[in-house]
């Protein structure tokens, strides 16, 4: 069988099995979003404006899972637009660096008369890892979905102009 | 594909009850083999043990010449389609039949190749991407035939696949199996209690009861030329009728009636002269004539052929004839008879009798 074959073959076998790439990375992606916000809601950096945006957080944690939950069901059956979706969440996801964790990273709070930080550096890193690590995963579950989507579609199209 | 040979095959269960009792056979390569008797009989055990499912008690089980008795059903290079289809609701048509070379771990392209080759020669194509809930159930088996196709394996066992589905999805399919035996030219053994799908499906056919083989031959023999009276009712619809008789020189005494016989049903008859025996004749092989007359209790008009059930002389000896055409019988009437063919069986032995042979 020549390399060609194989790739044909390849792409007609998408019609017939799932993305489970897309769609499993997309499920990591919420798995590192839990430990991130496990993470977070251990810092308190005591201020009104902090404990508003840990409940927006709680809300839009609630929100983002769910979305990312309904885009990996649609990556997995290779629709395109849950790719957008995903590229924005995972984009979403960068940007969360510089609310929560930064803010409890530069934050101090008294402890025993000393006066230390809210987030450690090691906390800190998890934290912000975990983040940068589920954008990972959202970013590359859009990417990989839709340059898969572009293939069947093409694959498709072969296969109709075949049959006409 | 692939020569399977049973040796003095027995099977006895842990309580001591025997299921199979000596089954010898050996099923050439291609060939497709339906093993036939009334539930019970030991038909499904031995195919099961072919397979690997039930530890053979004794006896040995060749494989192209390789013993396989002690060999372990995932070993054996045996497909097996079950009664339940046994598919996977949550996977689809296509992973069903591809999940079997998915856990082997066969190269993906491969195994995408072997289900589209199969779902082709299946009819499935277009059904790939359902589940196995949104099939009928004749497309289920289908799948569960396509399971098979793809491991390409020696050897096809097939437990009673029709019996879940309704009498014309049955018919269909049973014409879709022969079909796939001769494309794919496979050693086949079936397993069925249809006498039905045993004669249409046929190369040969084993006849079973009580956990012993009662005949193996073709279906022609088997109808024709059965070896015993347990298979003389088996194969046939409706069965075969059977009267007690006493040889008296060129003729056959039976309870209110006596019919002559021919030369060479005489010389069939050699050593018989003055015994009682019994004689065999089918519901085809009886025609309007004057031989006896019956008094006619039922008679069923199905288009062809009227089947006419009747008393023979009054006697309360039971008659069922398949006549050709529509009559017109009703109950009470007098219908008289001929038989054109018969078949002789000794009455102690109930085996078949040959001119002494």
């Amino acid at each position: 069988m020549t390399e060609m074959d194989d790739r044909t073959i390849q792409r007609d076998r998408m019609r017939f099995i799932k993305n489970t790439a897309s769609s499993s990375l997309a499920i990591l992606g919420i798995l590192f979003n839990v430990f991130y916000f496990v993470s977070i809601y251990q810092s308190d950096v005591g201020t009104y404006y902090y404990k508003i945006l840990i409940g927006v957080s709680i809300v839009y944690n609630l929100i983002f899972m769910l979305a990312v939950f309904l885009s990996s069901e649609g990556v997995k059956n290779y629709q395109k637009n849950y790719s957008y979706l995903l590229a924005v969440i995972g984009i979403g996801q960068i940007v969360r660096v510089f609310i929560l964790p930064m803010q409890a990273h530069s934050a101090t709070t008294m402890v025993g008369g000393a006066e230390v930080l809210v987030m450690g550096g090691g906390q800190f890193a998890w934290t912000v890892g975990c983040l940068l690590i589920s954008a990972v995963c959202l970013l590359a579950s859009a990417v990989i979905n839709l340059v898969k989507c572009k293939e069947l579609a093409d694959h498709m199209k072969t296969l109709e102009a075949n049959k006409a | 594909m692939a020569t399977l040979s049973i040796q003095h095959i027995d099977k006895i269960y842990d309580n001591n009850v025997q299921a199979v009792f000596d089954f010898n056979l050996d099923v050439k390569d291609g060939e497709l083999i339906v093993l036939v008797g009334p539930s019970g009989c030991g038909k499904s055990t031995t195919l099961r043990m072919v397979a690997g499912l039930e530890d053979i008690s004794a006896g040995k089980l060749l494989l192209d010449g390789k013993d396989i008795t002690q060999t372990p059903a995932k070993d054996r290079d045996m497909a097996m389609v079950f009664q339940s289809y046994a598919l996977y609701g949550h996977m689809t048509i296509y992973e069903n039949m591809a999940f079997s070379l998915t856990l082997r771990k066969e190269n993906p392209n491969v195994i995408h190749k072997k289900v589209l080759a199969a779902a082709e020669i299946l009819g499935l194509t277009s059904q790939l991407n359902k589940k196995p809930a949104q099939l009928s159930g004749g497309q289920r088996q289908r799948v569960a035939m396509g399971r098979s196709i793809v491991r390409n394996p020696k050897v096809f066992l097939f437990d009673e696949p029709l019996s879940n589905l309704d009498a014309k999805l049955r018919g269909a399919t049973r014409r879709e199996i022969l079909l796939l035996h001769k494309r794919l030219q496979a050693t086949m053994m079936y397993v069925t209690h249809d006498q039905t799908e045993a004669l249409t499906l046929a190369d040969r056919i084993v006849c079973m009861s009580m956990g012993h083989v009662q005949q193996v031959g073709t279906p022609l023999e088997l109808y024709d030329s059965p070896n015993n009276v347990f298979v003389a009712s088996f194969i046939g619809l409706p069965p075969m009728n059977f009267f007690d008789v006493r040889v008296d020189g060129d003729k056959l005494t039976g309870k209110g009636f006596t019919v002559g016989l021919t030369p060479e049903e005489k010389a069939e008859l050699r050593g018989y002269e003055g015994k009682e025996i019994t004689l065999g004749v089918r519901p085809e092989n009886i025609v309007e004539g004057s031989d006896f007359k019956a008094a006619v209790t039922n008679s069923e008009n199905l288009g062809m052929n009227t089947l006419v059930y009747g008393n023979v002389g009054g006697t309360g000896v039971k008659v069922t004839a398949k006549l050709k055409g529509w009559k017109n019988y009703r109950v009470g009437d007098t219908a008289s008879f001929s038989f054109n063919r018969k078949h002789f069986f000794d009455k102690e032995t109930t085996n078949a009798i040959r001119g002494g042979k």
